[in-house]
């Protein structure tokens, strides 16, 4: 059998089709809807009071702030007082950071679809995933400050459940994108769906997953400074003090040392990320 | 047997008997019906009419019995499907992880052979020539070796058949050439394995051409005049 030759039109190209008007009815649903738009974000904006009137009113308190937070309290007292809560800050991101593990990768696992959990499990842990990460981190910490009481470890079951549910959802998605073949492979050889899922399924997602997991530190680290807001430990329960107290030279310190946490551990976590081969 | 695969009549009345040892190679062009055979052969594609015996079991019967076949099944897919990122040992172990203990599950996530396999492995693994490259990770293999320790894989667990789907695509000749000896030197073994590479069948002692289905040559001595009859073009 040879190959067909290729047969060239022959003769003037064929006319472009013109592009049909949009229906009358398109064009005012469209109307329609940006005047609705319109209409949301001004009631919006009306309803939030922003503007420069209240921008202008606050000047003079915000100026004041200002001048103290460049005047830091740098004493060798307050400086004991940040570097414990900064250590205790850390603290709770790592230990909620194991607790984010230790519950969000088999939830991962069980939501993933090539990892083939029983459909009810599946759907369960679905459902449990997505109620972690719907309460946000300061929700939780308020519902664990009235539980456990406050404290660190009102912190770290807050920013645990939040993140578990986070990476529960992302890790699902990681173990997914895996290339099928190798999975397939194992399956074929009688494998069951656990050793399969151990054996291919995870190893080919082990950088990615390791990615989340240092992503999600550095989340847990952003959430462990405004828990304090709520009494749930970290150095943002120290920040409230001070706003409180209007010691704006300590809260001052305390911005600065919360800048430097935050951009440390991202700095730490970006290396080891690039370093497993993951976008940083 | 006929399989209609996603409304296709993938293979048309092909009457199939291959004996136990025996290594037989399927020929024929892409869609020709052979990978479909081989699925056949593991209970992925049902039959429209006619059935599947491998030593005596259905392929498409009950769990127990599918599973049972799976795990006398040894596999060898087209193009890689290795797991990147870990050693080739543990790879070459992972065909046997259906009859893994816990202590088996612990030496092999070392790194390690648990004993119940280690003598075998170390003998496929020198038989097949990649004894040095167990330590290696996948990505670090060239694709014949990669094909060799997929081949290990598939013969540790000690099966009776093993199926190769066109194990030598992507190769470079030579590194095919490696590939397709290892096969030929499974030895006790039924083999069966799907191609579009006329030289890859010459290897074997018996080649079953396939073309749109139907099978259009069954025996040895494949020459020019019948590949012409399966590629519809001169080899």
């Amino acid at each position: 059998m040879t190959a067909p030759e290729t047969v060239l039109p022959q003769g003037p190209p064929p006319p472009v089709p013109r592009r049909p008007p949009p229906p009358a009815g398109g064009r005012v649903a469209r109307w329609g809807g940006a005047s609705l738009v319109v209409l949301v974000v001004a009631w919006s904006v009306a309803g939030t009071d922003i503007g420069l009137g209240s921008l202008l009113e606050g000047r003079q308190a915000g100026l004041r702030m200002l001048r103290s937070f460049l005047t830091p309290d740098l004493s060798g007292e307050f400086l004991a007082v940040v570097a414990s809560a900064a250590v205790e800050t850390v603290q709770i991101s790592v230990s909620a950071l194991l607790l984010c593990v230790l519950l969000g990768l088999p939830l991962a696992a069980l939501i993933a679809g090539n990892v083939r959990a029983p459909r009810p499990v599946a759907a369960t842990a679905r459902v449990v995933a997505a109620g972690l990460r719907g309460i946000p981190e300061l929700l939780w910490a308020l519902l664990f400050v009235a539980t456990v009481g406050p404290g660190p470890a009102a912190g770290v079951y807050a920013i645990a459940l939040h993140g578990a549910g986070l990476l529960a959802k992302l890790c699902s998605e990681q173990l997914e994108a895996v290339d099928p073949a190798p999975v397939e492979a194992l399956r074929l050889t009688g494998a069951s769906r656990s050793a399969t899922a151990l054996l291919a399924t995870v190893p080919q997602a082990r950088s990615g997953i390791a990615s989340l997991v240092l992503y999600q530190w550095e989340c847990n680290i952003r959430a462990a400074t405004i828990v304090g807001l709520v009494s749930a430990g970290g150095i943002g329960q120290d920040l409230v003090i001070s706003l409180k107290l209007f010691r704006y030279s300590e809260a001052g310190t305390l911005v600065l040392a919360i800048v430097a946490i935050i951009l440390a551990v991202d700095f730490f976590s970006r290396l080891v990320r690039r370093r497993l081969g993951a976008a940083s | 047997m006929d399989f209609p695969a996603r409304g296709i009549r993938a293979v048309d009345g092909v009457d199939l008997e291959v004996r136990a040892g025996e290594q037989v190679v399927l020929l024929g062009r892409s869609g020709a019906g052979k990978t479909t055979l081989l699925r056949a052969l593991l209970g992925g594609v049902p039959a429209a009419t006619g059935s599947v015996r491998i030593g005596g079991r259905n392929p498409w019967g009950s769990p127990a019995e599918v599973r049972a076949l799976r795990r006398s099944t040894g596999v060898i897919r087209q193009g890689n499907d290795l797991v990147l990122g870990v050693s080739a040992r543990l790879n070459a172990l992972m065909g046997t992880a259906s009859q893994w203990r816990l202590r088996d599950w612990v030496t092999a996530l070392r790194g390690r052979v648990p004993a119940a396999y280690a003598e075998r492995l170390a003998a496929l693994a020198d038989h097949h020539g990649i004894a040095d490259a167990l330590d290696a990770r996948v990505h670090e293999l060239s694709g014949g070796q990669r094909q060799r320790v997929a081949l290990c894989r598939a013969l540790l667990p000690g099966p009776t058949l093993l199926l190769a789907d066109e194990p030598t695509s992507g190769l470079d000749p030579a590194a095919a050439q490696t590939v397709v000896a290892a096969l030929r030197a499974t030895e006790g073994v039924t083999l069966v394995v799907a191609t579009h590479d006329l030289g890859v069948a010459r290897a074997f002692p018996r080649t079953v051409a396939l073309r749109e289905g139907a099978v259009v040559y069954d025996g040895p001595d494949f020459d020019a005049r019948i590949a012409e009859r399966v590629y519809g073009v001169p080899a």
